[in-house]
């Protein structure tokens, strides 16, 4: 009886030790892990943005690409010619 | 309104209702970073370089999305490239990827920018000419050409051709100087660019290039080498509305 009640606790204590070991393992793994994301490059903090111009400054030149002007006949003596150059 | 001239980029600048040492300044900036004549500007280093993938200025990358947003809407007729590879060259942000061996060329809308850029530093009224391509804040009257004149009201005009520099401009769908009908075409846009852009790609469609500005809805005038002159339907019906 007195055999078996030390296997018993000795079973008791490698299980709790085990779990120690195992909640140990992931706290560490836990840890690493936030600590890498947080500081490490080529871990994003956010969300990844394109390195691309904005959509709005690409559809504003854009859309002046392809617009036309005003004109209207001249009226008085030109201070500028536009040519070939 | 006083008007002041001076040189750069290789042409005559003419400056009403702007300080002409700031316009100076902006044009000496887009000419240190894109002349192809000067071995130290950011363009020829590029072109020089056998990388890949380059750190580019905001500037010069700014301009080259410019360059390749032109190219997408002219089907590639104003091709920074020149030999139709502009699919292959990218730009994210500061980045620039191109084949190994494509020199980029972006004479097809540098100085309009600059004139566009110059022209923000017009406190009132007044207008930045390069080389005959203008940006106007106002109402400014503008000789054509071969006579006569229009008022621009707003936006900018640029004219296209071989009167001047004979047939320099090279159609990139066949890799030669065009053989356009055309001897200049002259074209009003939102802004200079589009000015620029426009009279170039309606100078190498040739026949079509009438039609190829109606759909746009940009007023053009084209004078062909025999002298006739032609229309597009914005155009008369902007100088017949008085």
């Amino acid at each position: 009886m007195a055999a078996d009640s030390r296997i018993q606790r000795a079973r008791a204590r490698a299980r709790a030790a085990k779990v120690v070991i195992g909640a140990g393992t992931l706290l560490v793994f836990g840890v690493a892990f936030v600590g890498a994301k947080i500081h490490a490059p080529g871990h994003a903090k956010g969300t990844a943005k394109p390195l691309d111009a904005p959509k709005s400054f690409k559809r504003a030149v854009r859309r002046s690409i392809a617009q036309g002007g005003q004109i209207a006949p001249a009226v008085q003596p030109p201070p500028v010619a536009t040519q070939t150059s | 309104m006083t008007v002041d001239r001076f040189q750069a980029m290789g042409c005559e600048i003419v400056v009403a209702g702007a300080d002409p040492a700031a316009v100076a300044a902006v044009f000496e900036e887009w000419e240190d970073a894109f002349s192809l004549f000067r071995p130290e500007s950011e363009l020829s280093r590029v072109n020089a370089s056998g990388a890949g993938v380059l750190s580019v200025s905001p500037l010069f990358a700014r301009t080259l999305a410019v360059a390749l947003d032109a190219a997408e809407d002219t089907d590639g007729l104003v091709d920074p490239t020149l030999c139709g590879r502009r699919h292959e060259v990218r730009v994210a942000g500061r980045l620039l990827s191109r084949p190994a061996g494509v020199a980029l060329d972006l004479n097809g809308v540098v100085k309009s920018l600059a004139v566009d850029a110059a022209a923000e530093l017009i406190a009132d009224e007044g207008f930045v000419s390069a080389g005959g391509d203008i940006a106007v804040r106002g109402p400014v009257d503008v000789a054509l050409p071969d006579g006569g004149a229009i008022r621009v009201v707003s936006g900018g005009l640029a004219t296209s051709g071989v009167a001047s520099r004979g047939r320099h401009l090279v159609d990139p769908r066949t890799g030669e100087p065009s053989d356009s009908p055309w001897e200049q075409v002259t074209a009003s846009g939102s802004s200079c660019l589009a000015a620029d852009v426009a009279a170039k790609t309606a100078f190498l469609l040739g026949e079509d290039g009438p039609a190829w500005l109606d759909e746009r809805g940009i007023p053009g005038r084209f004078a062909s080498l025999d002298g006739s002159v032609v229309e597009s339907r914005l155009w008369t019906g902007a100088l017949a509305c008085t």
